[in-house]
């Protein structure tokens, strides 16, 4: 009887387990799942090559690399099939501007491949350890012309002859610029 | 005879009631003391002042950047819980701008919070904070706000509900809720912690959002940073030194995000500190997020006030 017991608890206790792993994405499922765990991807690839850039881990050329293929993979029409009109099931955190604003959205889509291609390319101009972990200084003049919105967009091909840093900066900003437009703020 | 007596009496006691009620009124929705600096002598640099907009996110607030707006044209629409704020066309423009004030009206805006026809702003406008500015930030800002090309036009009217749109009741507002209290260097403090201590509760204005408000709006300033909510009522983590240690947060991670909006778990900022990122910190020297994460990261955010006098600010 009391093997019983404890068979039943470990058997409820693997269930909640199961549950919480279930729970991830809050319930997400289709497309909204989809998009979630790619997200999630790329914040993950995000992070490793963050700790790169700013010299908490050794820089690896090779893993630039490939995580920047894996990034622009998911750039694109890769990323915007993710989003089919309308497609805001909970637990989505997307906001319906992106059909009002396809072309913008579409835009950053596309922009997130071609910085993670500009990255693979320039992964090996990296120079000795990076001092000031890859941030760029911004000072800006207040006039009316390039200082007022994100980075005038910059051309791939130039990026892939500078240092990785340039095209990275790019990529967090695309994330950034995205995220600010189109993800909802929490509540 | 008694009768009448009483009658004048009670009379008398009941017009000197109503005299007091209405003093008293009239007191409230004077606001509090003016306070004007005193900045004779000195002088404005433009390009400094343009430093001064990113430090204190003028550029932010007052620019509808995301539809392409003029810079300091008037800003995107600001979603409370007392309604709508559109920030104001600031541009050199005498009609739909500024163009018609000085820098003493300015510098009244800014750290009272009162217009140069008297009538008291909404605390939308962040001069609670501003009251602690440095006179030299306040006269180049004022060189940089001035060298913007004038825009005509301005966004629409607040849309606020009863009884949050009148500028008497922010009168009575600022009573209740604008302290003033001097921030002095505090000496046995660093350079840049005391540096910090004024971005953070100065220009950057962090407690607008971080620190939680009453139902009037006020901040309740003795849970600085607690977290509190946004534009759209967006939630607003705390930024307090145990929050961020709980987050995994370090000196070195608050600084990064600042400059690039990239989080310690890889995320990228969105919502209002996307904005703030993008439009402002983004800009900042080093030394200057050095400071403010210095000032963060440290356990005494709640370090008292120097002096409680308001005539004995100090804003050098």
């Amino acid at each position: 009887m009391r093997r019983l017991t404890k068979v039943a608890l470990v058997a409820i206790s693997l269930s909640m387990l199961v549950n919480v792993n279930a729970n991830a994405h809050g319930g997400a499922t289709g497309v909204v799942k989809e998009r979630m765990t790619i997200m999630e991807t790329l914040g993950k690839s995000l992070k490793e090559l963050t700790a790169m850039m700013r010299g908490k881990t050794t820089y690896e050329p090779e893993r630039v690399r490939q995580i920047a293929r894996q990034m622009s993979s998911h750039g694109g029409d890769s990323m915007t099939k993710l989003f089919p009109k309308d497609s805001l099931d909970k637990p989505s955190e997307a906001r319906p501007n992106i059909w009002t604003q396809w072309g913008k959205f579409e835009g950053l889509a596309s922009q997130l491949t071609s910085y993670a291609k500009a990255l693979e390319k320039s992964a090996n101009n990296k120079s000795g350890a990076s001092t000031s972990g890859g941030m760029p200084q911004v000072q800006g003049m207040m006039n009316n012309s390039g200082m007022m919105t994100n980075m005038p967009e910059a051309d791939p091909e130039l990026l892939a002859n500078m240092p990785p840093d340039a095209a990275y900066i790019h990529i967090t900003q695309t994330c950034g610029s995205c995220h600010e437009g189109f993800r909802k703020p929490k509540k | 005879m008694t009768h009448k007596k009483l009658f004048y009496g009670g009379g008398a006691v009941v017009l000197a009631a109503v005299a007091l009620a209405a003093l008293g009124g009239y007191w409230l929705v004077q606001g509090p003391k003016i306070i004007d600096r005193d900045l004779r002598g000195l002088d404005g640099d433009v390009n400094r002042g343009a430093y001064v907009a990113r430090l204190s996110g003028c550029i932010a607030c007052h620019t509808d950047i995301k539809a392409g707006g003029k810079v300091l044209a008037g800003g995107a629409k600001i979603s409370t819980d007392f309604g709508s704020f559109y920030p104001p066309n600031i541009t050199p423009d005498p009609v739909d701008g500024i163009g018609d004030w000085d820098l003493v009206d300015f510098s009244r805006a800014l750290t009272s919070g009162v217009s140069p026809n008297g009538q008291h702003l909404f605390p939308s406008f962040p001069y609670t904070f501003y009251a602690q500015m440095k006179n030299q930030d306040i006269v180049d800002l004022w060189a940089a706000v001035r060298s913007v090309p004038p825009v005509k036009g301005k966004p629409p009217k607040h849309g606020l509900r009863f009884p949050f749109g009148s500028h008497e009741g922010v009168a009575v507002w600022q009573r209740m809720f604008f302290e003033r209290k001097p921030l002095k260097e505090i000496s046995e403090k660093s350079k840049a912690w005391n540096r910090g201590r004024y971005l953070a509760n100065g220009p950057a204005h962090c407690g607008a959002c971080h620190t939680p408000r009453n139902l009037l709006g006020g901040r309740k300033t003795k849970q600085q940073y607690e977290g509190g909510k946004g534009p759209g009522g967006e939630k607003i983590p705390a930024i307090t030194i145990e929050a961020l240690k709980a987050g995994k947060w370090s000196k070195d991670d608050l600084i990064y995000a600042m400059r690039t909006g990239v989080k310690p778990d890889g995320d990228v900022f969105g919502g209002s500190m996307g904005e703030v990122v993008s439009d402002a910190t983004r800009f900042w020297s080093d030394q200057d997020l050095d400071a403010i994460a210095t000032y963060i990261m440290s356990d005494n955010i709640m370090y008292p006030a120097a002096s409680k006098k308001e005539d004995a600010l100090v804003y050098d």
